[in-house]
């Protein structure tokens, strides 16, 4: 939407390979389980549109086959900021924490994402740039070429606080 | 409203095209046991209590109620927004159910969650007349979960509602078992002929009561779904699934603080309406209240819903488990909280809020309560207070003092300090109402157009409740104007939490979030603080407005609510209710 978010996207893909070493790391606890990695568009067979309303995903699962790579056109049609994260529960559960971080710094507030608070100065910085994740405002929309690597409990996820436990996730079932 | 009026009054003419549902509740006399104790007490259908009521978003719903007691009855829809003919309060919305008498109630259903109804008359509530509502929206819920059950409460006391009160006129603290020395105090103050001169002025605040009177009225049994700790109300679940518990406080006079120990309890509705989802491991109810929580166990074993009243003189128990007859530890109840200076409205009255009869409380009479008082209370078991908190007196530092804290825990709802703000047992997050916020706003964001102070005043030695100083019998009823906005401002002068229920119209409660501030029907509000909702005067008729402690409200903390103006065929109708009223 902003040049801000744009960047943001941009670097998301940049440092793609080291943030998703970390993500598998996290959450994979070594069982080779992760939620993907980014897809070349060339590759992606199909479209998958995916909105994000308050909160809840519609459609609530999608079917994919192993080592698919899709476009995922995610689109926030709630009034309350949303995430769209793929990966397994594990990982779902720690970035819930860094969300509790950012809210309680007010880099989410609601319906607002406080893009410049995420740089908090002293060398730390909330930059939200993994890959598999998106932060969208209402009314954003982005989209992410992304290849389903394995099968496993791969989930897509909202982590903002409180809106996994309220049921904001969907299961990626592997055809 | 006034579509939503004439819709009603159309569907008793023709058939209208849509969901229209007939109900049947007789309200009888049954028998409650507790597993403590068993007593005769009211209920519906033959039980107490009644059944969970489940109505659809967009309903009509015709209610037929047969009174099969010996005595007047009622039926108050508790935080339902409808015609205030039906609202089911005597006196005010209809003249009541006569002995014999099958009334009907008809209203649409224009709203979704969870509420409950019960008796506005005489203490039949406490006596068991309540049961639950449960309303599904016409669209998805924002959240989902696999199960659902409601968790009513309330705290069954062996006296029924109407011996209650007349112990509580007599001797207030005639149910505070914790209290013992409320005799020798006086005794010993009257002694010193100091407590004749400002005896009105410490008996509101009821200094004498300030250790342990966090509840007025001990000795109950805690039930959920009307069962006692040792008859174990049981929910069952796979594990993995999504459970929704639908809390609702039917009780007399009790806040619980709850519990499941080993689950997260993400609250995701308040009196009906959607927050904002907040994960927590604990939060406190007060009466009246809702919180529907999402719980997700994922092991294959028993869980315990812990419900322990704020004072801590009782709890109620209940199970989610795989099976039935499966059971997990029950926690001992948490140390009782003790009131702390900064509890005691009347410190921050007497400075700030200049209440009746209290101007002549200057610095020269905390002076002399230092030197008098203060050993008077000495002796009736003050030792909790230590003497810096005392010092912090003369310097009108009154409310400020933190020193009093107890164990640092801190809640804007409460006053600073004080001995009421919860703590998790397991040290993790505890529900505040500065969490709550709207999932949706239901109302543009607009500017009150006036604001109207509620004091809420109570005299504990002679067991008086008002508001303003005035109890109900001697009160002028509140006028609204349709189509305002009006902003209460409740100051609460008194020691005790109360429960402030306005009907027919919502109470948005100011927690600072604007137009996401979350949407209520009874706010409670703790000693010693001053707390604001605003309230959109959407709804014409006339309305009651009280705190939910039915001892309080008995009392004389109530008021009429009157809704000047609105739509004609309202007004029409209001003169209708009045004739109504006139032949009873």
């Amino acid at each position: 939407m902003s040049a801000p978010r744009i960047v943001i996207a941009t670097l998301a893909m940049s440092v793609a390979t080291i943030a998703m070493g970390a993500g598998s790391h996290q959450g994979g606890h070594g069982h080779g389980v992760s939620g993907g990695k980014p897809g070349e568009a060339s590759e992606a067979t199909r479209t998958i549109n995916i909105n994000m309303h308050d909160n809840y995903y519609e459609p609530e699962s999608i079917d994919v086959k192993a080592g698919e790579t899709v476009r995922l056109v995610v689109s926030n049609k709630g009034s309350l900021v949303h995430e769209f994260n793929i990966g397994t529960p594990d990982m779902h559960e720690a970035r819930q924490a860094e969300m509790t971080m950012l809210v309680q710094h007010g880099v989410i507030q609601g319906g607002t994402l406080n893009r410049g608070m995420m740089e908090m100065g002293n060398g730390h910085s909330m930059k939200q740039d993994d890959p598999n994740s998106m932060l969208l405002e209402p009314g954003g929309s982005r989209e992410v070429v992304w290849k389903f690597t394995g099968s496993g409990d791969i989930e897509f996820a909202c982590n903002v606080p409180g809106h996994y436990q309220a049921g904001m996730y969907g299961d990626v079932n592997f055809n | 409203m006034k579509t939503a009026f004439l819709a009603g009054a159309l569907s008793l003419l023709l058939p209208v095209i849509g969901l229209a549902g007939e109900y049947n509740l007789t309200v009888d006399r049954v028998e409650i046991d507790t597993g403590d104790f068993v007593k005769t007490g009211i209920g519906y259908n033959g039980k107490s209590p009644g059944p969970v009521l489940r109505f659809k978003e967009g309903e009509k719903v015709s209610i037929n109620v047969t009174n099969n007691l010996e005595e007047m009855t009622s039926i108050h829809w508790h935080g339902l927004i409808l015609p205030f003919e039906q609202d089911g309060v005597p006196g005010i919305s209809f003249p009541g159910i006569k002995p014999g008498q099958t009334f009907t109630y008809n209203f649409p259903i224009t709203q979704s969650g969870t509420y409950w109804f019960h008796s506005h008359s005489g203490f039949q509530e406490p006596d068991g007349a309540y049961g639950a509502i449960v309303i599904e929206p016409e669209g998805r819920e924002p959240f989902r979960y696999d199960r659902e059950y409601v968790v009513q409460l309330t705290d069954k006391h062996p006296h029924s509602g109407d011996r209650i009160m007349r112990n509580l006129k007599m001797m207030p603290d005639y149910y505070n078992r914790e209290q013992q020395t409320v005799g020798e105090f006086f005794s010993d103050v009257s002694a010193q002929g100091f407590m004749n001169t400002v005896k009105d002025r410490l008996a509101w605040g009821g200094m004498r009561m300030m250790k342990a009177d966090v509840e007025d009225l001990q000795g109950f049994t805690g039930l959920i779904n009307g069962k006692g700790p040792d008859q174990n109300w049981t929910g069952l679940f796979q594990p993995g699934e999504r459970i929704r518990l639908r809390f609702i406080n039917s009780s007399a006079m009790t806040y619980f603080d709850v519990r499941i120990p080993g689950l997260d309890m993400t609250v995701v509705q308040a009196d009906g309406n959607n927050v904002q989802p907040v994960s927590v491991d604990e939060f406190r109810i007060g009466v009246a209240e809702t919180y529907d929580v999402i719980v997700r166990p994922r092991d294959e074993k028993a869980y315990t819903i812990f419900a322990e009243s704020m004072g801590r003189s009782g709890y109620a128990r209940a199970t989610l488990a795989p099976r039935d007859g499966m059971e997990a530890p029950v926690p001992e109840l948490s140390k009782p909280a003790r009131l702390t200076m900064a509890d005691m409205g009347g410190m921050h009255g007497m400075d700030h809020s200049g209440m009746e009869g209290m101007e002549s409380m200057d610095h020269s009479t905390m002076g002399e309560m230092d030197h008098s008082e203060m050993k008077g209370m000495d002796h009736a078991g003050m030792q909790d207070m230590d003497r810096s908190g005392m010092k912090g007196m003369d310097h009108s530092a009154m409310g400020h003092g933190s020193e009093m804290s107890a164990g640092g825990a801190s809640d804007p709802f409460y006053a600073e300090g004080s001995g009421l703000v919860p703590t998790a047992a397991n040290g993790g997050k505890f529900l505040s109402y500065a969490d709550l916020k709207a999932q949706k706003p239901l109302y543009d964001e607009r500017e009150a157009t006036r604001e109207i102070e509620l004091r809420l005043t109570g005299n504990m030695e002679r067991y008086t409740w008002s508001i303003n100083g005035v109890k109900y019998e001697d009160a002028d009823p509140i006028r609204l104007q349709y189509g305002e906005r009006v902003r209460f401002k409740f100051v609460n002068e008194t020691m005790m939490t109360h429960p402030m229920h306005l009907h027919g119209m919502w109470s948005m409660l100011d927690v600072g979030a604007g137009q996401f501030n979350p949407v209520k029907h009874t706010i409670s509000v703790q000693p010693g603080t001053t707390v604001y909702m605003e309230t959109e005067v959407d709804e014409p008729g006339q309305w009651a407005f009280h705190c939910h402690l039915s001892y309080h409200a008995a009392a004389g903390m109530f008021r009429k609510v009157i809704v000047e103006g609105g739509p004609e065929s309202a007004q029409a109708a209001e003169a209708d209710t009045e004739k109504a009223g006139g032949e009873a």
